[in-house]
């Protein structure tokens, strides 16, 4: 298995490629944070940025979003799930495909922070990683823990780990997925009543402080002005309310059906540490089943509810 | 000031729920540790600090400020009365840390001034009995004495303890503290000045130094607003706001009007300068048009202003929220450095 640092350098050596030869203006990616557990996303213009550029597993947002803000050619670092949402910035017209070039990395799955501390409570002061394991470090002690088994929800059940139908280059191995099903616990929940449905979800967003960090994190969410921010009308209430703190919630997971890539960018920006990406999962199954579409593999097809046929041959819509 | 032995950590909190006051400590919820209204058996006193800052206790997420109803029979329909200004009964908290208890003391000279008084903070904050805890193993991205502060800091406390085997060391911090506590049962004179001064001593060291702010200070407003790594840090920003609503040092408020069939509240909801929302005018004209301005005011709030108005008190208390929430690593510390830099 290719490590840590032969992935980082072979990055580092691909962007340094990619700037000299002026095939591009800046690569996005990620660089080491300020702090343990932590990664920031990184621009890198010049043969120093490219230096600090690195493979981790502790990255929490997903780059593509940062795609738009850039008018010029870009490169764009990128695990599977974040391959796809770039994907998707091309198919709805954020992006273009020439501008775009797709440094693909295999990926074994990032990490939960929270899990990890669960099982290692204790005050660390230094972690590192290797390509399976994190190594904790307190002030007289050290544990070991397997990154798979305290990998974000998302990467246990991700089905394109390798973006290699859309990477321009690929680095790395190509990874396999796990043997998860993604949608077992949603059977459970689709047998509910809908009271019932009604307490899970409440449930599900208790705690939220309607700081929209969700929003802010996904790539999906690039509107100018959110339905939320809206003013004239005030499509809803601006207090902790439960009822418009679920609207938010489900609207926006609506918004986002048959788009989302499930990279789990929201919840990892989440400070509260709320699942809503299950609200995105149950529409992402419905999209699945009804029209057989996986957002992010395919640079022509699009988003199924995006688009409008005359012959369409669903009659409700004409 | 009196210094006191306190015997038992549970007999002690017993007393402070039975004291005619409401009992706000630090409990585990949904995994997470809160100050919260509770009960003394279930206060949770292994934490490093709580998740979210305590300023909600006085400044909550949404607070309803008024209310009016419609009955058009009774003479004061439509008119606005407002709520949760009553005597309430005050609470004592314990174990604030005491960097959230000077975070506390940043908003209280910002909401209750020579100039106006915020009667929704005042009369939560004002009666409270404010019990710290000081820190013995601070965390990995603690850094109060980097921005003024310390692990045994007594600002915006009335009585500041430590744990001490079964119980805690207790010594009382001003004349509210001091009248609280005198008539608690269980406490026991006792002479923590040695003690405390060496553990201070040598947990500070574990700590980081204080970060060089000089030159922000000595330079006009202008000429740090100027400065170019701005938008260099801003690029990664999201502007998603995390940081200011953990922040126990940020206050910003927006207010809005609700209403239905019956009537209609004034509510007050945390808001965050970090939205583009927060500073649009009613023309669509935006003075912080874009992401570097928004960004650039959070950060010159905590180093520049505060600092400015409140005698040199750096606005940001070191508590590391923001630098372990912000989910692209935008570290207040090193914004600072550049600050500092110019
Ligand atoms: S779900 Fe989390 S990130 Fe989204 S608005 Fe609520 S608290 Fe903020
Ligand atoms: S938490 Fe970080 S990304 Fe979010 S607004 Fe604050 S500085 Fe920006
Ligand atoms: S700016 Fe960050 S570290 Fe400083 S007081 Fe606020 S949340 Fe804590």
């Amino acid at each position: 298995m290719m490590s840590l640092e032969e992935i980082s350098q072979k990055i580092q050596a691909s962007a340094k490629r990619l700037l000299t030869e002026g095939k591009v203006e800046v690569v996005i990616g990620y660089r080491r944070g300020s702090i343990p557990m932590m990664a920031a996303p990184h621009f890198a213009r010049t043969e120093d940025d490219c230096n600090q550029l690195i493979w981790t597993s502790f990255a929490r947002t997903n780059l593509a979003g940062y795609l738009s803000k850039f008018s010029g050619k870009v490169a764009i670092v990128a695990k599977g799930c974040d391959a796809r949402s770039v994907v998707g910035q091309v198919v709805e017209n954020q992006i273009l495909r020439e501008n775009l070039y797709i440094i693909g990395v295999g990926c074994l799955g990032m990490v939960d922070t929270e899990l990890i501390q669960a099982k290692e409570p204790r005050l660390y002061r230094e972690v590192t990683e290797d390509i399976t394991t994190i190594k904790l470090f307190g002030a007289d002690w050290n544990t070991n823990i397997v990154k798979e088994e305290v990998l974000r929800r998302n990467c246990k059940t991700c089905l394109s780990r390798t973006p290699k139908e859309t990477a321009d280059e690929l680095i790395g191995d190509e990874v396999q997925p796990l043997p998860n099903d993604n949608w077992a616990d949603l059977k459970a929940l689709a047998t509910k009543s809908p009271q019932d449905k009604l307490v899970y979800f409440k449930n599900l967003i208790q705690g939220c402080l309607r700081c929209y960090a969700c929003r802010q994190a996904c790539p999906l969410c690039y509107c100018p002005v959110c339905f939320v921010d809206e003013t004239q009308p005030q499509w809803l209430g601006k207090s902790n309310d439960e009822m418009d703190t679920l609207t938010f919630h489900i609207l926006r997971a609506f918004h986002c059906s048959g788009r989302c890539t499930s990279c789990g960018s929201c919840e990892a920006a989440c400070p509260m540490d709320i699942k809503l990406r299950e609200f995105n999962r149950i529409l992402e199954e419905e999209v699945q089943k009804e029209w057989n579409y996986v957002p992010g593999l395919s640079w022509e097809q699009k988003p199924p509810l995006t688009t409008y046929r005359p012959d369409d041959e669903a009659d409700f819509i004409k | 000031m009196t210094e006191y032995i306190v015997k038992d950590k549970l007999t002690f909190l017993r007393a402070l729920a039975s004291s005619g006051y409401n009992l706000i400590a630090p409990i585990s919820m949904k995994n997470k540790i809160q100050m919260a209204p509770t009960d003394p058996d279930k206060v949770d006193l292994d934490y490093l600090n709580t998740f979210l800052s305590p300023k909600s206790l006085f400044f909550p997420q949404t607070e309803k400020m008024m209310a009016f109803h419609k009955d058009l029979t009774k003479s004061d329909a439509f008119v606005y009365k407002p709520l949760g200004l009553d005597q309430v009964k005050p609470s004592v908290i314990f174990g604030l840390r005491p960097c959230d208890a000077k975070g506390l003391s940043v908003i209280d000279k910002i909401f209750q001034n020579n100039r106006f008084t915020d009667p929704y903070w005042n009369t939560k904050y004002e009666p409270s009995v404010k019990i710290g805890l000081a820190c013995l193993n601070p965390g990995p991205n603690c850094f109060c004495t980097a921005v003024g502060g310390s692990p045994f800091g007594e600002i915006g406390l009335d009585a500041i303890t430590l744990v001490r085997g079964n119980g805690f060391g207790l010594k009382t911090l001003s004349a509210k503290g001091e009248e609280f506590l005198k008539n608690t049962s269980g406490l026991e004179i006792g002479d923590l000045t040695g003690e405390i001064a060496d553990l201070k001593k040598k947990v500070e060291a574990s700590l980081p130094l204080p970060l060089d702010l000089s030159k922000v200070q000595g330079a006009t407003i202008l000429s740090i607003f100027n400065q170019p790594h701005w938008k260099t840090t801003a690029d990664r920003c999201l502007n998603c706001g995390t940081c200011t609503f953990v922040c126990p040092t940020c206050h910003c408020f927006d207010i809005q009007d609700e209403q239905d069939e019956e009537g209609g509240v004034r509510i007050r909801n945390w808001d965050t300068c970090m939205s583009w929302l927060y500073t649009v005018h009613g023309t669509g004209h935006n003075p912080r048009p874009t992401k570097t301005e928004r960004m650039r005011q959070r950060f010159m709030h905590k180093i520049k202003y505060i600092p400015m108005k409140q005698d040199g008190t750096c606005g940001c208390i070191g508590c590391g929220r923001c630098v372990q929430l912000c989910p692209v690593n935008i570290d207040i510390r090193e914004v600072a450095k550049q600050m500092n830099q110019g």
